[in-house]
């Protein structure tokens, strides 16, 4: 059921109806503003792709190194009498010991 | 653009990396994003920018088009739902009053009866700002279901394809939303 208040409502959308209808063109430069952000936008995902890759990389190689030293010190320690680490002190400073 | 573009050929193109493909498919969608804007968002200046950020996300989500329906509709629903979280963000849901109208806004509460006469562009504009006005009161949803049944006369079912919402939804948020509305055009009318 139309109201009084319905009957006001549709009038003004009646009068304000031809703001709304959009623009069939884009406005002069907006085609190639567009595609400019759009192509530095590629550029920038594909920057930040190499960079996690090589961030990636990074950190793989970071983890190898440091589970080679690990190893390497594990080795060369055992069979020492000293608590790890110690045996390198004790060779730096040169003391004899029985 | 009057031509309408071979979209899957576009994509595919744009996928390669081709430009002109990307600039066809701006022509091309540019009048569907343009009205939703238009017609979503209170009339603004910097419309042309949010056009331009609803293309740059439709091309970042490009992969996710499935193809299944028109372009233009998974377009649509994209814009939309860009200026419902640009609506919802604004937060402000100031009640309209009379006292607050501008004169010209006044002037096209007045001339609303009159149906018959066609404003100019100036009594348009007043008219279209009233009507901002009255519907920053209700919820982003609720607006622009109002003016999608009232002002571009779409169906139930065109409605729940844009939104995503049931029909169901859009039912009891339309039995809901029209008593708020009558109340707010009273309001306006009351304190004269």
């Amino acid at each position: 059921m139309n109201t009084r208040e319905d009957e006001k409502w549709q009038g003004l959308l009646l009068r304000s109806a031809s703001t709304f209808v959009g623009e069939t063109e884009p406005p002069y430069g907006f085609v190639t503003s567009t595609l400019t952000r759009l192509r530095a936008e590629q550029v920038q995902v594909k920057e930040i792709e190499r960079i996690g890759w090589r961030a990636l990389l990074a950190s793989i190689a970071a983890l190898a190194v440091a589970a080679v030293v690990t190893i390497s010190v594990n080795f060369s320690d055992r069979g020492s009498d000293f608590e790890p680490g110690m045996r390198s002190v004790v060779q730096m400073e040169n003391i004899q010991v029985s | 653009m009057d031509e309408i573009p071979d979209v899957d050929d576009c994509l595919r193109r744009w996928k390669v990396g081709d430009q002109a493909a990307a600039e066809e498919l701006i022509r091309y969608l540019y009048p569907v994003i343009s009205r939703i804007v238009r017609t979503h968002l209170p009339r603004r200046d910097d419309e042309k920018d949010l056009v331009q950020e609803i293309l740059m996300k439709t091309f970042s989500r490009l992969h996710q088009y499935k193809g299944d329906a028109p372009i233009t509709h998974w377009v649509s629903r994209l814009a939309l739902t860009t200026c419902l979280d640009r609506l919802r963000a604004q937060k402000i849901r100031p009640e309209v009053r009379r006292a607050d109208l501008t004169p010209e806004e006044s002037d096209a509460f007045e001339a609303a009866w009159l149906t018959g006469s066609s404003p100019d562009a100036g009594d348009a504009i007043a008219a279209r700002d009233l009507v901002d006005k009255i519907l920053a009161s209700l919820s982003p949803e609720d607006r622009s279901l109002i003016l999608m049944v009232d002002l571009e006369g779409r169906s139930l079912q065109e409605i729940a394809d844009t939104t995503g919402w049931s029909i169901s939804k859009i039912k009891m948020r339309l039995f809901r939303v029209r008593p708020q509305l009558r109340q707010l055009i009273q309001k306006l009318e009351e304190r004269k």
